[in-house]
């Protein structure tokens, strides 16, 4: 890794630098929610947001969007990917990336996911947990890379760590807005990383979780939560690392038609519908408890399908906690 | 060739045959050569078949790889795109991608003895092992334990019933369960009293021995039959990871993306898609609601 300095005051031009390569979106304060939206100036972004209500997978595989069209009986395709900056990522969302990029970069490749991947400077920005968060609990509260660049707040500036090779060419371009890291930078940011692992206040103990909960597979605790549960599908849409989605026909007029997708949830009843009416997962109770098994699957190459950002509590209108249910249930096994 | 996974290739509808009343069968050639030549497909495939402006929708490949030239698959009419599907007419274009899954591991399996245990519509991804272990001559012998409702919903009954006649001269015995009495089942049964019955398909195992050191059990039928006839096989011994079944799932994608076919818990998610649709009953001990 490179660190560099970016001092406060040159902020703005390196903002402005960044601007070059694509559209830039970032956090933006809307209500009282945050969300990526297109920025035009450092002053619109809300660099200290705790989590945007929509993660940043909404760039990469979109909420709707069509995959193929139908022009007089022929499929086209339209991989047209934009070159982006999202600037302002936290370190679980750059984590809840890694883990859509295990699903839709392995082969065969999703071309529309990968194109738009390609095309996308990702620039990290440090945060302090509030009382949703538990990424540190899965080791996903610290990037070690999936960024181009990573900011790391300073009293005066920002400890920049590079990256990427993209990383080092904009550093590289932009000479003159760096700065060497003094001793006092390190001793800076030092300190914050410690004060931040301090306020951390939701833990979610990781030994033997994965068997645990399986071996609680017949837990009342999964019916406690699921009869208060609304089956809203709201966790699955703000989840970084939700990804199932419902593909559709549909005509624009007599001689075109195009092939959706859309986000899907596994809340929703038809979700392991086949042939026959026969459904898999047939009650609300075995929806729920598979939505908590499939975050809670451990792969051995890429962790958990969970990093712990805290979404899925703050806009459940049920107010069901995530860790608090898999404490519970765990706590079930007798 | 189009990267894009999505993408289907153009293929021709070269005939359309009922099979029963709810069942056709579809003989497809893809359109392009190059890509007929490229398909290269195992026993327990499927593909997406694509019909453009309409959807898609998964289907097991019910011809053997070992019949070069064509592809066969074997639909039921249930829904709104089996439904259009049944409509199609010879010379109709209907868009294909894949094969998807892992298949049968046909080559493991040689020189052993295969029990085919298929229910009703799960004689269709049957049927290409059955052709394939015939055509090559590579397995001991061939037993086929087959279920069906009726005499009427017997699919590829004038294959089955060739096979009655004279499949002793393929190594292939073949056995009938039949659930509703009909003259033509009494003709059969008196035919083939030894080979057909009226029952379910558990109760063709009646009398049945196997060497379970060298026989492998290959079993598709509806959800319920599973567990049944897995019994049937451990009973008599057969170990688990010689049992192999295969499942069907909600899919979309068929290639691991649109998460619908997952399965299992915390420890142990599979996709039916891409790690099945051919499972082992280990896979089923080991990944929570695989049957
Ligand atoms: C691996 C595999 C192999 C199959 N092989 C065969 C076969 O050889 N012959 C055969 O007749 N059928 C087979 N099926 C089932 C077949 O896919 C469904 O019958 C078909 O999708 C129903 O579509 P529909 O629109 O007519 O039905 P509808 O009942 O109208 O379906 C409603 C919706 O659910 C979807 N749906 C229903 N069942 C399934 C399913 N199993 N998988 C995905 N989507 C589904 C449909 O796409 C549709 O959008 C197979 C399924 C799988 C997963
Ligand atoms: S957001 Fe809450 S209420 Fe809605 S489906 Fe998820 S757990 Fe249930
Ligand atoms: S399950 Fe909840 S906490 Fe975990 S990544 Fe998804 S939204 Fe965030
Ligand atoms: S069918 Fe889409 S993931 Fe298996």
């Amino acid at each position: 890794m490179r660190y560099i300095k970016l001092p406060s005051e040159n902020f703005e031009k390196f903002f402005k630098s960044l601007g070059e390569w694509g559209t830039m979106y970032a956090p933006v304060k809307r209500g009282s929610i945050y969300s990526f939206q297109e920025v035009h100036s450092p002053a619109e972004i809300a660099l200290d947001y705790n989590r945007t209500m929509l993660p940043p997978k909404k760039f990469f595989f979109r909420p709707r969007e069509a995959i193929l069209r139908l022009k007089n009986g022929r499929w086209e395709e339209e991989v047209e990917a934009e070159p982006m900056v999202l600037f302002g990522l936290h370190s679980c969302d750059i984590h809840g990336l890694k883990i859509l990029d295990k699903v839709y970069l392995d082969e065969p490749a999703d071309p529309y996911y990968k194109s738009r991947r390609e095309k996308t400077l990702i620039i990290g920005i440090s945060c302090m947990p509030d009382e949703y968060c538990f990424c540190k609990s899965l080791g996903t509260h610290f990037a070690m890379d999936g960024f181009d660049l990573f900011l790391h707040e300073l009293p005066d500036g920002w400890l920049v760590r590079i990256g990427s090779v993209r990383g080092h060419e904009i550093a590289w371009e932009n000479g003159e807005l760096f700065e060497e890291v003094t001793d006092e930078d390190l001793a800076n940011f030092k300190e914050f990383e410690e004060k931040r692992a301090k306020a951390f206040q939701k833990e979610l103990p990781q030994e033997g979780l994965a068997d645990m909960l399986d071996l609680a597979y017949n837990s009342p605790v999964w019916k406690k939560y699921a009869d208060i549960c609304l089956a809203c599908g709201n966790c699955n849409m703000v989840c970084p690392t939700c990804r199932c989605y419902e593909v559709c026909d549909r005509w624009m007029d007599a001689y075109k038609a195009v092939r959706e997708r859309r986000y899907d949830s596994c809340f929703m009843e038809n979700h392991g519908l086949v042939a026959g009416g026969h459904n898999f997962r047939p009650t609300r109770l075995d929806r729920f408890r598979h939505r908590y098994y499939c975050k809670s699957y451990f792969d051995p190459s890429a962790g958990y399908n969970c990093v712990g950002c805290g979404r899925c509590d703050e806009f459940c209108p049920a107010k069901i906690e995530h860790v608090k249910v898999l404490e519970e249930v765990r706590g079930s096994l007798k | 060739m189009s990267e894009n996974p999505y993408m289907t290739y153009n293929a021709r509808i070269l005939e359309v045959k009922d099979l029963t009343s709810r069942e056709k069968l579809f003989t497809l050639r893809f359109l392009d050569p190059e890509v007929g030549a490229n398909f290269n497909f195992k026993p327990g495939q499927f593909v997406i078949v694509d019909i453009r402006g309409f959807g898609e929708f998964p289907i097991s490949i019910c011809s053997s790889p070992t019949r070069k030239g064509y592809l066969q698959l074997c639909i039921r009419k249930v829904g709104r795109m089996t439904k259009f599907i049944h409509k199609m007419k010879e010379g109709d274009i209907i868009g294909i991608r894949g094969p998807y899954g892992n298949g049968f591991p046909m080559e493991e399996m040689e020189g052993s003895n295969l029990i085919l245990v298929a229910g009703g519509l799960g004689m269709a991804p049957l049927r290409s092992v059955l052709w394939y272990a015939i055509d090559t001559g590579k397995y001991e012998n061939v037993w086929l334990l087959y279920g069906t409702k009726a005499y009427e919903d017997i699919l590829f009954r004038d294959e089955i019933i060739h096979l009655l006649k004279h499949g002793e001269a393929m190594n292939c015995s073949v056995k009938l369960a039949y659930e509703v009495e009909s003259p033509s089942c009494i003709y059969l049964e008196r035919g083939f009293s030894d080979r057909v019955c009226k029952g379910v398909v558990t109760d063709l195992f009646r009398g049945e021995e196997f060497d379970v050191n060298n026989t492998y059990a290959l079993i598709c039928g509806p959800p319920v039959m599973y567990k049944f006839v897995i019994r049937e096989l451990l009973d008599r011994k057969l170990s688990p990871g010689r049992i192999y079944m295969t499942l069907e799932r909600r899919m979309r994608c068929g290639i691991g993306k649109c998460g619908h076919c997952i399965v299992g818990t915390s420890t142990s998610i599979k996709y039916v898609c891409k790690d099945g649709p051919v499972f082992t009953y280990w896979d089923a001990l080991s990944t929570r609601g695989l049957i």
